[in-house]
């Protein structure tokens, strides 16, 4: 009821939120975009719009992560907010996560919005709605929610700036793990070795998320791809959404 | 302590500063017993620690030592604020939201149910000076408003127990005439108050007791009567002199001061009222007043602060 109170306060602050709307449109509009672009690649058109579009859609999760699910918690303690709820009878984990969930319906709303643009595209192209993308859209959902638990996490340890930076970190080292893992095994001996084996150790892997290519190509999906990356998805969330609140639980609203 | 509405024993919060920034004291070693039904104003110059006491009371920070209880329950258990109203310093509120749909949203998360939430919250606009503006971004409201409207979303659960951060900080003479009209209401239904002011002249007003607080420290406290009259006041001479002559020098002693064509002085002991009086008639001078001054809670209050 708690949980439920603030999420659906959340969600009606954060889908009107202006930087939303802009990230949104300017997703929408790569998407459309890529019907332009896939008159340039002679045969492989439909492709090339599948791809550019579930491309656009996961950058776009790294904005809203870096530019509302920062400012999500951070906005509540600049505007003094935060100091009349939390003196009421609610426990501090049910704000985190009323506040998180409300986002996560926002995004929903988003990426159903996206999908539904590439489907346009598709149709347009191939004169079919191709579904088989829908596992693809999912995880890139579930990315999504991962950077921004990110972002949550970050914001609430150290300033916006910093968050923001180390929110990007996780983006590009959690699409490089594999590279990380073949340097660890190429060059063993070199002296940030175990800094690396740290890093490829606690960083998601996210292209256990990404089935873009295999969605794209139609190709055979190693069994049970989408159901793994949805488990590994979730685990992740919860993981650094518990992180978030150990930490949040006992800090000082100065 | 077993019936105390709040209780603490020796509170302290003592902020750690940034890397290489020394630690500063918010409030140090606080007894505090706050007993059914008062209304206890809490005082203090800027940065006495009273926003801290506050935010410890109401769990917003962490003590380095003590305890805080209030219904004999810790303030660390949810349950304990359910029967808590809170106006933090300069409240804030939701601006995307309508003020009826913040204090809806409030009620939501004391579990209010639909049937009882639409009525109390009309109930509750109504009591702050705010019927007519429940339909309005909160974005939209005033200093005076947003600060009425903080108080009605501590009212919004019928609280027994009212912690208030300078509630008058923000409001026009209307207002904080309202506002002692509510708080006055409140304590005659039962219900207690705990609020932090520096407008002495409202908490005289409207306080049972005070404590006072300087530097993180509690340096007086005690019921209100008692403080004021702690202290001999002085007493008043109010005169219209014959012919406007100054007076004969058995009263050079005293210093004078005009005040709207009558002559006034000041006197502290009474055989000295005996000998003004006496000697403005006899030199054929008029009375106009003999008044014993109160001592006002500013008085009480620049003594304890040391100024
Ligand atoms: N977040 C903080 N970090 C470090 N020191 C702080 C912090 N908040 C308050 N202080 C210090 O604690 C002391 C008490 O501050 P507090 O805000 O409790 O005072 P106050 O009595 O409410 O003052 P005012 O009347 O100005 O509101 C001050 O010395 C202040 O500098
Ligand atoms: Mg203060």
């Amino acid at each position: 009821m708690r949980i439920l109170a603030v999420a659906s306060n959340t969600f009606k602050e954060t889908i009107r939120n202006r930087i939303l709307v802009n990230i949104l449109l300017f997703a929408v509009f790569l998407i459309l975009l890529s019907l332009v672009v896939g008159e340039w690649s002679m045969g492989h058109q439909v492709k090339v719009i599948k791809d550019f579009g579930l491309s656009a859609m996961s950058l776009f999760g790294l904005l809203i992560a870096v530019f509302i699910g920062i400012r999500l918690m951070v906005q509540e303690m600049e505007q003094r907010t935060i100091y009349l709820i939390l003196s009421k009878p609610i426990r501090r984990w049910e704000f985190v996560l009323g506040k998180y969930l409300g986002l996560a319906a926002t995004l929903a709303v988003n990426v159903a919005l996206m999908a539904a643009a590439l489907w346009a595209v598709g149709l347009i192209q191939e004169g079919r709605v191709d579904l088989s993308l829908i596992p693809a859209i999912l995880l890139i959902y579930l990315e999504i929610l991962l950077i921004v638990a990110f972002a949550l996490l970050f914001s609430t340890i150290t300033s916006p700036t910093l968050a923001a930076v180390f929110t990007l970190c996780v983006y590009v080292i959690g699409h490089t793990t594999a590279f990380i893992r073949e340097f660890i095994t190429v060059h063993p001996d070199k002296g940030a070795h175990w800094l690396l084996r740290i890093i490829y150790l606690v960083m998601p892997n996210l292209e256990n998320l990404n089935l873009k290519a295999a969605a794209v190509e139609h190709a055979a999906l190693p069994p049970h791809a989408a159901a793994f990356g949805g488990l590994y998805g979730l685990g992740y969330i919860a993981f650094v959404l518990t992180l978030t609140v150990l930490i949040f639980e006992n800090k000082d609203l100065k | 302590m077993t019936d105390s509405v709040i209780f603490t024993e020796d509170l302290t919060k003592i902020y750690q500063g940034e890397l290489g920034q020394k630690p500063t004291v918010g409030v140090e070693g606080l007894h505090l017993d706050v007993r059914p039904g008062e209304v206890f104003a809490f005082l203090g110059p800027n940065g006495a620690g009273k926003t801290s006491t506050l935010k410890l009371l109401t769990r917003l920070l962490m003590p380095t030592r003590g305890r805080a209880l209030i219904f004999g329950e810790p303030v660390s258990d949810n349950r304990t604020m359910r029967r808590v109203g809170f106006v933090p310093e300069q409240p804030n509120l939701y601006g995307y939201l309508t003020a009826a749909e913040m204090l809806d949203f409030i009620a939501k998360i004391f579990g209010l149910p639909a049937s009882v939430r639409k009525k109390r919250i009309s109930d509750t606009l109504d009591r702050v000076g705010l019927a007519a503006s429940g339909g309005l971004a909160v974005r939209t409201f005033s200093r005076g408003m947003m600060q009425r409207l903080g108080m009605a979303q501590a009212l919004i659960n019928d609280p027994d127990l009212l912690i208030l951060d300078e509630p008058m900080s923000a409001l026009d003479p209307i207002g904080r005439k309202d506002f002692r009209d509510l708080i006055l209401d409140l304590k005659n239904r039962g219900k207690t108050l705990f609020f932090s002011s520096h407008i002495l002249s409202d908490a005289e007003l409207v306080a049972d007791r005070c404590g006072i607080l300087n530097r993180g420290r509690l340096v007086q406290t005690g019921i209100l009567g008692d403080l004021l009259e702690s202290q001999t006041g002085s007493i008043e001479i109010a005169f219209i002199p014959a012919g406007g002559r100054p007076s004969a020098e058995d009263l050079a002693r005293f210093s004078f001061s005009e005040q709207g064509g009558n002559r006034v002085v000041r006197v502290t002991r009474p055989e000295d009222v005996t000998a003004v009086v006496a000697a403005v008639q006899a030199h054929g001078g008029r009375l106009v007043s003999v008044s014993p001054q109160r001592k006002s809670l500013e008085d009480v209050f620049m003594a304890e602060i040391g100024r």
